[in-house]
């Protein structure tokens, strides 16, 4: 009675905290509900688990702060369970007519029942409160939850039809279906499977002639070499890219305020690379994590460390830092938490997480690996802020090495006697100029104020400026100020042998004045980017040294100065010949000779291979990557997850239901990254396979592919996962490997045809008794169309693509300060490149993408919507790159010679990988001969041709072009063309 | 009737007619997906059982909801983006006056965290409003508006005006995305979004969520939107809001190429339906039953969008009453009185953008200008409303996503000044759909600094709690989606174990601002 009593009590405390679930919820149902058989054995994990996590762990489990308000009484373990509180437990172990829980559980008065009404849950079912009691009479066994424990093969289950088996994974597959009384479909005919597996694994559709030799290999394991034949094609990377990139969320832009662009897409370029030479899924996680910890870290690792800098970065004005730090931090953590562990870590920033085991320590445990890294917290709006580094594709690389290795040759060839004799002869003395300082920062009301306050450098005798060395290199752009409106002062010494009249070039971000010794020599009150323009100004200067003082005035954003002195050949000349004198630069001097030197044979080799060197050098991208401070920044439990309220102060760890890290790993990214891909790991193997099958099947095992833990959805076959997890590892994590055996299966090459019967019983094909048909993905259906036009440019790498968009997207949005504020259309076959390389503006992504249901990457996504509305209907019908696509197709058809029929055939066999039907081809035949003379009406317009930006050829009727035009797009509008089947 | 078909008449709807057009003539098929009322919500809730049939029912929508009777069947906010000065504009300080120049009281700043912009400041000043207010018959206490807004301040009778509006961001992306999507970080459903998924559409051929941007006259855009702000976050994207657009196609791609009439595209849509059709009798998935009924939607939307755009058989006294500018296309006027269209079309979340609102300086240089874009267009939106019968069931939301100190940033005189933001306190509008007309809630200390209650004691609001006199954004959206019918805390979807909802573990239902 006591206990009855308090328990009335907690049941009237408001949950203010915490999630509530409500009508809308979707229900995780189990495929199917388990019978309640006296002999049967419980599955805890199966069948209580979600009852105990869904009406119970939110007040009693985990949550300590909350189960301190709830007497206490915990149900998330046997041990907690069965603690006697007040002479009773919540569980009496085989026992359930003396256990409070299915007391309190069964109350048939509301006000005393559990869980309380203003909870917001629903009372437990009868089914389930018999599940319950079952349960706790065979001993009520707790079991660790199925995502937590390492994945284990069992033996592979016996089927009747051992016809059916192509490899393990059908047993899996089979062996339930026949447990519910289903047959699987049978297998596709050929056609549709290549056209499926090159959909799935490559994002187009097969040629006609790959469907040719397929179809005409009647040898057997035709089908695998097909199979082969595509996961050796360059596409394949590409297409399986695009998945990792919405899960890392990359995006050209910072994707908050401004949204500037940011240097990134070398990374987008080496997750294609490293899909298409299929490193190991281990390697490309350790390097993503911490290839700047590795030894001796190559170019490509040290790119891939982009991955810790694709979260959304701010510079907006007014921005706190360690609040941004934080929120960057956190998008970190979550991101990682997701991608790799199927796990919502992000619920224990604020608290203890309410349905798994991990508390706000663990949360901030796993923050501590991911506050470290040496990027300012706010970005600048900078294209690169640092660290940066010359991001190279391979191609590039070999280049740059062929230049080098011929300029060295050239080189090593000059005569040097020679070459000393030229310069001295031929060098003029030039102003030598000593070691330069830069002042602090002096911020001040506006740009006005601060051009005209003369600041203490300014004044003779100040003693207040705080001079720090400056690596200013003559003729190169730096930073200065790095303050959003103020300046700062750059002094040096110029000194000269005689008198001489000298030349300064001066650039700057924004105003500049220059004081040659303390007299105004230069002052440009100009707004400009540091690039944008060289003030020239004449000096003349007597024998002797010089004091050079510069002030830059920056008006907001970035600032910047550049200083040249004299003209660059005479000072490149008098630079080396001091330098030989001193005994030393002999290689430059060699360099200088058949740069600047005597016109010779050699000499012109050496400028054409520099030139050529320069100017890939120029075009070489910058990517951003992480490194590591010095001294990690000591990270703190935050109350409420707000980055001001610091409360214990916690170091790095893995959530502690995962163990420690050894004590022999590296408590840092790598350390954290071979945790991820240790072969205990539970989660990362588990997560990631089910995210392959979720690619080629439409749904994972797992259907919700973000969430793992309690509150996810329990595997439709939890074997089957484990298997694919254990064989992905034992493998070498081989992702190309993992595809092949998925794609081999007889579970896979079924037909997709349905039965009403079977598609009562399991609408979604959660058991597999069909294969997969989903439509394509947004990117998939743009591709797919440029390609069997014959418009797509397969160029694969380089900065983001800008195809058509209708005007105003960027502008009605755009920060006018904002370098993607103005959408500018690219020209040239630059818009006919594959969907992955479009720019991907993160807070306004084309429209096209967003109407597919691409997710916006300014967060991590690892499951895409798949809706079917009208809007999707126009753009597939007028989106110019459609209909441009299918006025190509036309005419294409039309120059080839043949008749109509032949050609409908054709179209008809080129987008839908099959031939037409009769029927098919009628339909097709009498609305041809209705276009063309729709297309004949008197005064009709033919802006249909009018589409996009390649060339019309006028020789080929319009009428009839027009008509063709509108065939194709009827094809490139079926369901059929927009569906993998 | 053969069992197998007569089974199929028990399925969804979907399912159903997937097979009853098995044996009708495809020319006829469009009409037949019509009347079968088939996917008759366009953008939400395929799966769910239309009504099908006129304006004004819903389609899609969750089961179970609207909780209870709506006040509200739509609303329509005003979004004035930038954070509007409500010393300038609402909140009248006339003690002000006599504190010019003098530094803001340490105990009103009470340890309140400042933007950057002005954190490094060495004082303070206080900057009275260099206009005029005037105290306006509500019909109760009165309410005090400035000289910049005339024409609202003559529809105050019809105003529920909330001078304790608060939220914890300081700085424009988080706040906006925060009162837009209930987080200050990106990932979130807007509102409009989760209103298109509660509660489905009242009109077939029209989206349920539309979205206007506005010219701005003074052409200083000085902050951002994010399609985020009607984005769908993790909720299907058939939910995210449709920018209706003044110049190219109104609806992204709507329109057909000169050349292809409207025979040309029922041409091709029938021979899309027989072949699909044929696809659906091979395989049986219903989606393509429902990829065809999309198809037939597409085609009357490129009907019912440019009629409802069609504004030029509007009477001149209506474009007199939403100003000149609302003759022209993409204006906050022109967009009002589109609003209205809309509304009578049985949009449920129509939101307009006004940009500009940002005033770090030159405050009275520039929101004169930003006040004329709005001004005569509110109200004259709030009288169309009353005229046509609409007001009592529209919610009208007007506001931006903070406020502005009543300290200066940058150089002050009496003429001008600017103000940084301010999250602690600041004023917000709401007319018809349920709210109480003429009143007045909340108030501010003589500083406009913080919310106070009527004794003048300062209030220190809590996000986890109800703190009358105080409104957080949270208690705005529980408050708006009270009015649609909806218990906020029932609205939620699962995602990553959790059950989400627009107001995240808050928000209360201010039951003072409703009747």
């Amino acid at each position: 009675m006591i206990s009855k009593l308090r328990f009335v009590w907690l049941a009237g405390i408001p949950l203010s905290i915490g999630v509530i679930s409500g009508v809308a919820a979707t229900p995780i149902t189990p495929l199917k509900k388990p019978i309640v058989q006296a002999q049967r054995k419980i599955d805890f994990n199966r069948e209580i688990r979600p009852i105990l996590s869904e009406s119970c762990w939110k007040c009693h489990g985990p949550d300590e702060a909350i189960n301190a308000k709830t007497g206490g009484v915990r149900l998330d373990s046997f041990a907690g369970a069965t603690k006697v509180v007040d002479g009773m437990a919540p569980i009496a172990p085989k026992n359930s007519k003396d256990s409070l829980l299915v007391q309190r559980v069964s109350e048939k008065e509301a006000a005393l029942r559990m869980p309380p009404v203003d909870s917001g849950l629903k009372a437990l079912t009868s089914e389930q409160i018999a599940l319950l009691k079952q349960w706790i009479d065979q001993g009520a066994e707790y079991r660790a939850h199925w995502a937590f424990v390492a994945p284990k093969v069992v033996a592979l289950p016996k089927v009747k039809d051992e016809n059916w088996i192509r490899n393990p994974i059908d047993r899996f597959v089979l062996s339930k279906l026949e447990q519910e009384g289903l047959k699987p479909e049978s297998e596709a005919n050929p056609r549709v499977l290549i056209r499926r597996v090159a959909l799935t694994l490559t994002g187009l559709p097969p040629t006609v002639q790959e469907i040719q030799k397929y179809v005409q290999d009647s040898a057997p394991g035709a089908y695998v070499r097909m199979v082969d034949r595509y996961l050796a094609s360059p596409f394949y990377g590409q297409n399986q890219a695009r998945f990792w990139l919405d899960a890392v969320r990359y995006g050209d832009t910072h994707g908050l305020h401004i949204d500037n662009e940011r240097a990134i897409y070398p990374y987008r370029d080496w997750v294609v690379r490293a899909a298409n030479e299929d490193l190991p899924f281990d390697k490309f996680t350790l390097w993503q994590f911490a290839g700047d910890l590795m030894p001796n870290p190559t170019l490509e690792m040290k790119i891939a460390t982009a991955y810790i800098r694709m979260n959304v970065t701010t510079n907006e004005g007014g921005a706190i830092e360690e609040e941004v730090l934080t929120k960057n931090t956190f998008d970190r953590v979550d991101t990682t938490s997701t991608v790799y562990l199927g796990l919502t870590a992000g619920c224990a920033k604020c608290h203890d997480h309410k349905f798994d085991p991990i508390s706000q320590k663990d949360y901030y445990g796993l923050f501590a690996f991911f506050n470290s890294t040496k990027d300012a917290p706010l970005d600048g709006n900078l294209f690169a802020p640092e660290p940066a580094i010359k991001a190279p594709n391979p191609a590039q690389l070999k280049s740059l090495a062929d230049y080098q290795n011929k300029l060295a040759l050239l080189a090593s060839q000059v005569k040097i006697d020679e070459a000393k004799s030229w310069i001295a002869t031929n060098r003029v003395a030039q102003p030598a100029v000593s070691k330069w300082e830069v002042s602090q920062a002096f911020p001040g009301k506006n740009f006005d104020e601060i051009y005209d306050t003369e600041y203490s450098p300014e004044k003779q005798g100040a003693t207040d400026v705080i001079w720090k060395p400056l690596a200013l290199e003559l003729d190169k752009n730096i930073l200065v100020v790095l303050r959003e409106v103020a300046c700062a002062y750059v002094r040096g010494t110029i000194s000269l042998d005689a008198n001489a009249k000298v030349t300064f070039r001066l650039g700057s971000d924004d105003a500049i004045k220059m004081w040659i010794d303390g007299k105004l020599s230069h002052a440009n009150k100009a707004q400009r980017g540091v690039d944008q323009a060289t003030d020239t100004v004449d000096v003349e200067l007597t024998a002797g040294s010089h004091d050079v003082l510069f002030k830059i005035i920056n008006n907001g954003g970035p600032d910047g100065l550049r200083v040249g002195i004299g003209d660059q050949r005479s000072l490149r000349i008098d630079t080396t010949f001091r330098r030989v004198q001193a005994g030393e630069g002999e290689d430059q001097l060699r360099e200088v000779f058949l740069e600047l030197g005597p016109d010779s044979k050699s000499g012109k080799e050496y400028k054409d291979v520099k030139k050529k060197q320069v100017d890939l050098d120029a075009q070489i991208p910058l990517c951003l990557v992480a490194e590591e401070l010095p001294k990690p920044r000591q990270a703190y439990v935050l109350r409420r997850g707000e980055y001001d309220l610091r409360t214990t102060p916690v170091g790095r760890s893995i959530p502690t239901v995962f163990g420690k890290l050894p004590s022999d790993a590296p408590k840092d990214r790598l350390g954290f990254a071979q945790w991820l891909v240790a072969k205990n790991n539970p989660l990362v193997s588990r997560v990631f396979v089910n995210r392959i099958w979720q690619q080629h099947f439409g749904i994972g095992l797992v259907e919700t592919a973000e969430d793992f833990g309690n509150q996810g959805e329990w595997p439709s076959h939890p074997e089957l996962l484990d298997y694919l997890a254990v064989k992905f590892v034992k493998e070498g994590w081989s992702m190309k490997k993992l595809n092949k055996l998925i794609l081999s299966s007889a579970a896979f090459r079924q037909a997709t045809t349905s039965s009403v019967e079977k598609r009562t019983k399991d609408p979604k094909n959660r058991l597999i008794w069909r294969g997969p048909r989903f439509r394509l993905d947004a990117e998939v259906l743009r591709d797919q169309a440029l390609y069997v036009s014959g418009l797509l440019n397969i160029a694969d790498s380089g900065k983001g693509f800008k195809p058509y968009q209708p005007t105003g997207i960027w502008e009605a949005l755009g920060f006018l300060e904002s370098n993607t504020s103005r959408y500018v259309q690219d020209k040239g076959s630059e818009i006919y490149r594959r969907s992955l390389y479009l720019f991907w503006k993160r807070t306004s992504p084309h429209p096209m993408m967003l109407s597919f249901d691409a997710p916006m990457r300014e967060s991590c996504s690892v499951r895409r919507s798949r809706t079917n509305t009208p809007l999707q209907a126009l753009v597939t019908m007028n989106e110019p790159t459609f209909v441009e696509s299918a006025r190509v197709f036309a005419e294409r058809l039309l120059k080839f010679k043949a008749d109509d029929k032949v050609r409908l055939a054709k179209l008809f066999e080129i987008c839908l990988s099959r031939p037409a039907s009769d029927s098919e081809l009628n339909i097709l035949q009498k609305s041809l001969a209705f276009y063309q003379k729709d297309f004949q009406r008197p005064g009709v317009s033919f802006d249909i041709l009018a589409a996009g930006d390649s060339k019309l050829d006028p020789t080929l009727p319009k009428p009839k072009l027009a008509a063709y035009t509108m065939i194709v797009s009827t094809l490139f509008n079926t369901d059929e063309f927009l569906t993998q089947h | 009737m053969n069992p197998i078909r007569e089974h199929d008449l028990l399925m969804t709807r979907r399912q159903l007619f997937g097979k009853s057009a098995l044996g009708i003539g495809t020319v006829a098929l469009h009409q037949l997906l019509r009347g079968a009322g088939i996917g008759a919500s366009m953008f939400a809730g395929l799966d769910a059982f239309g009504q099908g049939g006129s304006q004004g029912k819903r389609h899609g929508g969750l089961p179970g909801l609207p909780n209870f009777t709506p006040k509200a069947k739509r609303v329509i906010v005003l979004f004035m983006n930038g954070g509007p000065s409500q010393m300038d504009l609402w909140d009248y300080k006339p003690k002000m006056n006599d504190e010019y120049d003098k530094d803001l009281p340490e105990h009103i700043r009470n340890g309140q965290r400042l933007t950057t912009m002005t954190s490094g400041q060495a004082r303070f000043p206080i900057c009275p409003s260099r206009y005029k207010f005037e105290k306006h018959d509500n019909g109760g206490d009165g309410v005090w508006v400035s000289e910049l807004l005339p024409h609202t301040s003559a529809m105050v009778k019809e105003l529920c005006v909330v001078k304790s509006m608060w939220t914890e961001a300081i700085n424009h992306d988080p706040a906006v995305t925060y009162i837009q999507t209930g987080s200050q970080l990106p990932g979130r459903p807007s509102m409009g979004a989760w209103v298109s998924y509660g509660l489905g559409s009242m009109n077939e051929d029209l989206p349920a969520y539309v979205v206007l941007h506005s010219k701005v006259t003074s052409g200083k855009v000085d902050q951002a939107l994010f399609s985020r702000l009607w984005g769908t976050g993790f909720l299907p994207s058939e939910h995210q809001g449709v920018a209706l657009r003044s110049s190219g196609d109104p609806v992204l791609y709507l329109n057909d190429p000169h050349g292809v009439d409207r025979k040309t595209r029922r041409q091709m849509l029938d021979d899309l339906a027989k072949l699909n059709n044929n696809q659906l009798n091979e395989f049986g998935d219903p989606e393509i039953a429902a990829r065809i009924s999309q198809y037939e939607m597409a085609y009357r939307m490129q009907t019912s969008v440019p009629d409802l755009m069609d504004t030029s058989k509007e009477p001149d006294s209506i474009f007199e009453m939403y100003g000149k500018p609302s003759r022209e296309a993409g204006t906050f006027a022109a967009n009002c009185l589109l609003a209205r269209r809309l509304a009578e079309r049985g949009v449920s979340y129509i939101q307009i953008w006004h940009r500009g609102w940002d005033q770090h300086g030159n405050l009275t240089g520039d929101l004169p200008s930003q006040c004329m874009d709005v001004d005569q267009a509110c109200a004259a939106l709030l009288k169309d409303l009353k005229q046509k019968g609409m007001l009592d069931d529209t919610l009208v939301v007007w506001g931006g996503e903070f406020g502005r100190t009543v300290y200066c940033q940058g150089p002050l005189t009496r003429e001008n000044y600017g103000r940084d933001h301010h999250p602690r306190a600041f004023t917000m509008w709401m007319a018809g759909g349920g709210v109480k007309p003429g009143t007045v809630y909340g108030q501010t200390d003589d500083y406009g600094y913080n919310i106070v209650d009527k004794e003048g004691n300062v209030i220190n609001p809590s996000v986890d709690e109800v703190t009358p006199g105080a409104v957080h954004i949270h208690d705005l959206n529980a408050t708006i989606l009270h009015q649609l019918g909806v218990d906020h805390t029932k609205l939620t979807y699962r995602y990553q174990g959790r059950d989400f909802r627009i107001t995240d573990v808050h928000g209360h239902v201010i039951k003072d601002l409703i009747q």
